[in-house]
């Protein structure tokens, strides 16, 4: 039955529908005689509206006999069951996801839209009849839940909770419906209720992944047992906000006493004009500099800002606009590596008295322009060049990465020792020549692919004396980090170098299907005949970077480029940092943080954004110490202190400014996607309880009924008015 | 303070004496008026004036002709009095009274009605007649003058009981023949019959020149019909006949009925320069009184 009634008795009002009946013939009944005159006037009236009559008689009468019918319905409190079985006060298996991403701190003045969604949860839990089960899973940055599994101690869940905060990254709805599926169907009893609190941003509820969600929604419904379905939308639209949407710098390593340009970019994803933001750059926590920007509604602007670091060490920048209080996105912030200087080593295979004869000559221009220039400014890079009869471990000890240009071949002790630098950390750049012994290549160096060369040297390309069998670089877009900054067509052209002569570099083969080898080498760039540019192998803790042509001009006119210099400057400072890990990480994502060996059993103390400060255990790994932290859900400044065992090291995790686009699905939309999934809506804690009081009691009609009675009794008035116009 | 002020129809309908009643409402009535010019003239000389061929030879005036040897007819002041004739209805429809207090019938306030004119009319030595009539005419008074006539009018009047149904055009026409000579006609009737009819019949006498003032007698329950509860309606007219009726729900259409009804009778009298009076039984007979002696005076 899809009703029932509470109060069955008072249905038996019902029969009061009689009374009308009996009045009407009562009144019948009970009539007055009177000798009449005037018939002829009383006698066409009868005729033309007897039948009439009758049938407005009979809608009247009907009418007052459904007053008192509907009176008791409503009176016996009739509840909507909808033909399903109701579960009455039954304990519930409650699965929550929580949005603590960082649009959730949004709400102005009143309180944030996150601390309206813990509100409404907490009361929701703590609501739960005794025996109940808890489950949430908070969807921000990284999905994490709140325990380990469901817990059954439902007041402790409520106060962890309450505990919880917002700023977390991104919400990502698909991966944590898909994580609550799973979830639901490890929950123990037989009524389950699954509730989505959050802000309904647009973007994580777009009509893009409209159909993922509908399907991952279809997974939960044909679970065993099938939760019923909440959206909990918490908040008001927001119209303002203002995000730092990305930083840039003008380089990817830093040098003491050298010039860091950033490049911020502000997004007004709000409806207002700023006219006058202002926007702070601090350093360390220093405010450095300030400007004051307009920035549209829906547009973008950029600033400038320009540090030069006097210290070599981890520093922090961030760049913060003074703006709405939503504060998540209103800075960013990047850790910056400053080194003292960068000790390149440059093996000349083939050296030479002529000035720009040398294999390394204009690499080392390339490498130190303004020393090169005598100009008065710092070059990052320290290069050094020796034969190749030099290179050994001490050599190796003091630099960062090692250049083999045009190195005809090595002592078998000096491969092995710089194996063993590359396996420790150590970068090495192979560019060969004319003089390189291809057979000695091939055998020691690439050693079947184990070796330190990337690609095995098959035989030369081109001809020097022929300028049309030549080939160009390809000038694609670039993945790679060491090439990325070519996209940018001011860095320059790679296709403008004209490249007379290589080496045929194999590839190795790929099978279709299986993952590949991490270790293994990869083509970063190509020519335009298809034969590998630029080749990258990692082996151990380090990487080796191969060109199929040499640095200097006998085979191309690469140094003749502009490109050549950011070109080389990039591949070794990308060499040269690529070994460390990185210091601005997604959210999720491991802080690693690499310190001088020998610091085993000693601990980091890692300061988290919320300021809370926990020990970090190192471990010696290869050539040092390692120390690593996972638990990176919330984007922010994570500081790492070794003390004397390695100084401060700055990390800042990111999460996508996605979420500062604050622009909310509307209440007509939200209700077309819940009604899409069979979910119902609720707003506050007070709504959800009415919802889930129907749910389990089934959902009270009787103002309905109520409404009922007042509507036939003012459509009685109405309708007897009208029957009597109608008879004039 | 005048009579009629103070006596209403329910004190009057006391008083049993249709000729007592007659004279304390007339005279009541009266005693402010200025005497009526048309009263006391009779058979007296007014002008001479020449003879024109086609007079007749009888008005010529001889000794005037002996004295100037041309002819003259005398002229005299109209001889008639006024020849009034009340047609009284008393019919089934006229029996009807309401169950209020006091209340009298239309037929018992239509005969004191046509007393009072009669005993004013006679006053005035005008001759008065009655007819009584139902579906056909029960009585025929010729018109009289003299004083003694007015006894057997009211002997009439009060011997009559009201029954029977109303035809008004039937009986109308049968009666133009019978008043023969050109008078007022005073039809006190509630006119509960065909308009058409009625008309067609009025329109039969105004073809025989006579004046006619119509004193419509009605109820107030007849205007008004204020019945609420189921009440069963008799007619009182064919015996048998009745309607079991909500009168609540039926009175707009009824007063418009009445209304289109009474529209219809207004329009007809005036089409026929017909004095019509509705009287209902609560009101003083005064207006009846004054009705009359406007259409008097206008003769």
């Amino acid at each position: 039955m899809p009703f029932t009634f509470l109060n069955l008795l008072m249905l038996g009002g019902a029969a009061a529908f009689s009374i009308p009946v009996i009045i009407h013939l009562f009144n019948r009944s009970r009539f007055r005689v009177v000798p009449w005159g005037a018939m002829h006037l009383l006698e066409p009236v009868l005729r033309k509206n007897r039948k009439r009559v009758r049938i407005e008689q009979l809608i009247l009468l009907l009418l007052r006999a459904m007053i008192p019918v509907l009176l008791a319905l409503a009176m016996a409190r009739p509840v909507m069951t909808g033909w399903t079985a109701l579960a009455g006060g039954a304990k519930t298996a409650l699965a929550i996801v929580l949005d603590d991403s960082y649009s959730m701190e949004a709400g102005g003045m009143s309180r944030s839209h996150f601390a309206q969604a813990r509100e409404a949860t907490v009361a929701i839990v703590r609501s739960l009849p005794r025996g109940s089960q808890v489950h949430v899973l908070r969807m921000g940055g990284s999905l994490r839940p709140l325990s380990d599994e469901p817990s059954f101690n439902t007041s402790r869940i409520a106060e962890e909770l309450a505990k919880t905060q917002p700023g977390f990254g991104s919400a990502d709805v698909p991966a944590a419906l898909e994580v609550i599926t799973a979830d639901l169907a490890g929950m123990d009893l037989s009524k389950r209720d699954l509730v989505i609190a959050s802000d309904f941003q647009r973007i994580n509820w777009d009509d893009d992944g409209a159909a993922l969600r509908k399907e991952l929604f279809q997974g939960i419904k044909q679970l065993p047992v099938p939760p019923s379905i909440t959206f909990l939308r918490v908040g008001q639209p927001v119209k303002d906000n203002i995000a730092v949407e990305e930083l840039s710098f003008s380089r990817t390593a830093l040098g003491v006493n050298q010039k860091l340009r950033v490049h911020a970019t502000l997004r007004n994803f709000g409806q207002g004009l700023y006219p006058d933001l202002r926007v702070y750059f601090r350093v360390d926590g220093q405010e450095r500099t300030v400007t004051q920007i307009s920035v549209p509604p829906g547009e973008s602007q950029q600033v400038l800002f320009t540090h030069v670091f006097d210290r070599a060490g981890s520093h922090v920048i961030e760049v913060y606009a003074e703006a709405d209080p939503l504060k998540a996105d209103n800075s960013m912030m990047a850790s910056i590596p400053v080194w003292d200087r960068l000790p390149v080593l440059l093996v000349d295979g083939a050296p030479s008295t002529d000035p720009l004869r040398g294999e390394t000559d204009f690499l080392r221009i390339a490498m130190q322009p303004f020393m090169a220039g005598n100009v008065p400014l710092a070059d990052l890079i320290d290069a050094k060049i020796i034969e190749p009869g030099l290179l050994n471990d001490a050599a190796l000890a003091e630099a960062r990465v090692v250049v083999l240009a045009n190195v005809p071949q090595l002592a078998a002790s000096q491969v092995e020792q710089l194996r063993q630098y590359v396996t420790q950390g150590g970068s090495v750049i192979i560019a060969p020549g004319d003089s390189a012994n291809v057979a000695w290549y091939n055998a020691e160096l690439f050693a079947d692919g184990n070796g330190l060369l990337p690609g095995k040297l098959m035989g030369l390309g081109g001809d020097l004396q022929d300028e049309k069998a030549g080939a160009r670089i390809v000038q694609q877009h670039f993945d790679h980090a060491a090439l990325e900054m070519f996209n940018d067509p001011r860095n320059g052209n790679l296709s403008e170098a004209q490249i007379k002569l290589w080496f045929h570099l194999e590839e190795p083969a790929v099978t279709p299907g299986q993952a590949r080898d991490p270790n293994q080498a990869v083509t970063i760039a190509r020519l335009d005949n298809g034969d590998p540019f630029l080749m990258e192998k990692k082996l151990g803790e380090g990487l080796i970077l191969q060109l199929s042509v040499p640095l200097d001009a006998d085979w191309s006119n690469l140094p003749l480029r502009p490109f050549y210099l950011p070109l080389t400057q990039q591949l070794v400072t990308y060499a040269a940092s690529k070994v460390y890990p990185s210091r601005n990480v997604e959210v999720g994502q491991t802080l690693a943080a690499f310190f001088p060996p020998g610091g085993a059993g000693k601990t980091v103390t890692l300061t988290d954004p919320q300021a809370r400060k926990s020990d970090l255990a190192m471990v010696e790994r290869a050539t040092h110490s390692v120390a690593e932290y996972r638990d990176t859900a919330m984007p922010g400044l994570y500081t790492m202190d070794a003390g004397e065992a390695g100084g401060v090291v700055y990390f800042v995790v990111n999460t996508s400014r996605r979420e500062s686009d604050l622009d909310v699905l509307t209440d007509e939309q939200l209700r077309a996607q819940a009604q899409a999934v069979g979910a119902d809506v609720a707003r506050n804690w007070e709504e959800y309880r009415e919802l889930d009081r129907n749910r389990r009691f089934g959902r009270e009609v009787w103002k309905w009924f109520f409404i009922g009675v007042l509507g036939l009794l003012f459509g009685e008035l109405v309708l007897q008015q009208w029957f009597a116009k109608r008879r004039l | 303070m005048a009579l009629k002020e103070v006596l209403t129809p329910q004190d009057l309908s006391k008083i049993a004496n249709l000729q007592v009643l007659a004279r304390l409402v007339v005279e009541g009535f009266t005693s402010g008026l200025h005497r009526s010019p048309q009263k006391g003239f009779s058979v007296e000389f007014k002008q001479h004036r020449q003879y024109s061929h086609g007079d007749e030879i009888r008005h010529l005036d001889w000794k005037l002709y002996g004295k100037t040897d041309k002819f003259f007819i005398r002229e005299y002041e109209e001889e008639t009095n006024l020849r009034a004739t009340i047609l009284l209805d008393q019919s089934g429809s006229m029996n009807y009274a309401g169950d209020r207090k006091g209340a009298m019938t239309k037929a018992a306030y239509g005969t004191r009605l046509a007393a009072c004119l009669a005993y004013l009319m006679l006053q005035q030595r005008d001759s008065v007649g009655l007819v009584t009539f139902d579906s056909k005419v029960r009585r025929y008074i010729p018109p009289r003058s003299r004083p003694g006539h007015l006894r057997v009018l009211m002997d009439e009047m009060q011997a009559t009981e009201p029954g029977g149904e109303t035809e008004l055009g039937k009986v109308f026409h049968e009666l133009v023949p019978k008043l023969h000579r050109r008078g007022l006609l005073i039809i006190i009737s509630d006119l509960f019959s065909s308009v058409p009819d009625l008309m067609s019949a009025l329109a039969h006498f105004r073809h025989a020149r006579h004046e006619i003032i119509v004193f419509q007698i009605w109820d107030r329950d007849e205007l008004e019909f204020p019945f609420r509860q189921w009440t069963k309606f008799l007619d009182m007219e064919v015996h048998g006949r009745d309607f079991m009726v909500d009168p609540a729900i039926l009175r707009q259409a009824y007063l418009e009925q009445l209304a289109t009804f009474r529209e219809d009778l207004r329009q007809g009298c005036h089409r026929h320069f017909i004095d019509m009076t509705p009287m209902t039984t609560d009101e003083p007979y005064a207006a009846g009184l004054a009705s009359y002696l406007a259409s008097r005076r206008r003769r």
